[in-house]
């Protein structure tokens, strides 16, 4: 045990102060047997969350659906972004690197997502 | 070949990450006697409330193990909420434990007692010394008592018992020199002739 200075009331108090810390190392070389109060424990705790297998097919088609209803909802939106888009595109000079860099980052997204995806399984 | 055993700080981890109930259980079997033992100590020898605080302490870790940030060691934090669910519990049953205080340490359930390390030298001494310091910690407040436990028994500076029991230094130093004065009172029968 490390004796650190503890506040004593006075000098005369040496005997109190040896008696707590006897009292202190017994404290610490008791041991109080587990007797089953682990496992009492282990089964009091909350069931763990397990989420059901057809949550990630279930939000996948909740994505389409939405992505579907989006298209639908905004006649024309998306082929006249698409269009613009394309016009942009086209209209840039477009050089080789650039392509490799356009397919680098495409397949890093894609490798990330993947990664992330297996990750949480 | 066998694995070596995981270190708090990896079982830790296992529980934050992958909710691994094996883990905490093998945390909480590891800190058990401390934590059951220091409840008993606040209780002032009620065994049956300091294993229900204990199992309370247990579940609050198991809930709030994500907010550990490993500044202090995990026992340290444990028996800081050990000493937060004894505080509760004494605010709200204050006049119940006063009345019962007596015959909780008389009644004193020993079927599953604390074994002493046969090592000490006199484990006669040791048993009444730990009876009567029993009773002589229940005529502290809640405050002065866990102030001894954890500066004596469970042997932090005055730094650390600060920490766990949330106050300033130097109320930890008040709490024990008040309870030291009360205790030398209780326990004049053990004073040198």
């Amino acid at each position: 045990m490390i004796d650190r200075p503890l506040n004593r009331t006075d000098a005369g108090d040496d005997w109190l102060d040896s008696l707590l810390r006897a009292d202190g190392r017994e404290h610490r070389a008791a041991y109080v047997d587990d007797a089953g109060f682990t496992a009492r424990l282990m089964a009091a705790l909350p069931a763990p969350a397990t989420l059901p297998a057809w949550r990630k097919p279930a939000l996948a088609l909740l994505w389409a659906a939405a992505g579907v209803a989006i298209a639908v909802a905004l006649p024309g939106a998306v082929t006249d972004v698409s269009r613009e888009v394309l016009r942009v595109i086209l209209g840039q000079p477009v050089s080789f690197t650039g392509i490799a860099a356009a397919v680098a980052a495409l397949g890093t997204a894609t490798w990330a997502a993947a990664a992330i995806a297996l990750r949480n399984d | 070949m066998a694995e070596p055993p995981l270190n708090d700080a990896e079982l830790i981890a296992r529980v934050v990450v992958h909710d691994d109930r094996h883990a905490f259980s093998e945390l909480v079997r590891r800190h058990q006697s401390a934590v059951r033992t220091t409840l008993r100590r606040l209780t002032a020898g009620n065994h049956a409330l300091a294993d229900d605080l204990a199992q309370e302490t247990f579940m609050l870790a198991y809930r709030n193990l994500k907010s550990f940030r490993q500044e202090a060691r995990f026992s340290t934090w444990l028996y800081r909420i050990a000493t937060n669910a004894f505080l509760a519990d004494a605010r709200k049953r204050k006049e119940e434990l006063l009345g019962d205080r007596d015959s909780d340490v008389a009644d004193d359930d020993d079927s599953d007692a604390v074994i002493f390390d046969s090592a000490g030298p006199d484990p006669t001494r040791a048993t009444t010394l730990r009876v009567d310091m029993d009773r002589a910690l229940a005529v502290l407040s809640e405050g002065e008592r866990a102030a001894i436990v954890q500066c004596y028994h469970n042997d932090l500076s005055h730094e650390e018992a600060a920490q766990v029991l949330n106050c300033p230094v130097g109320t930890v130093k008040t709490h024990i020199l008040r309870a030291k004065q009360k205790l030398k009172a209780r326990l004049a029968a053990w004073a040198p002739e």
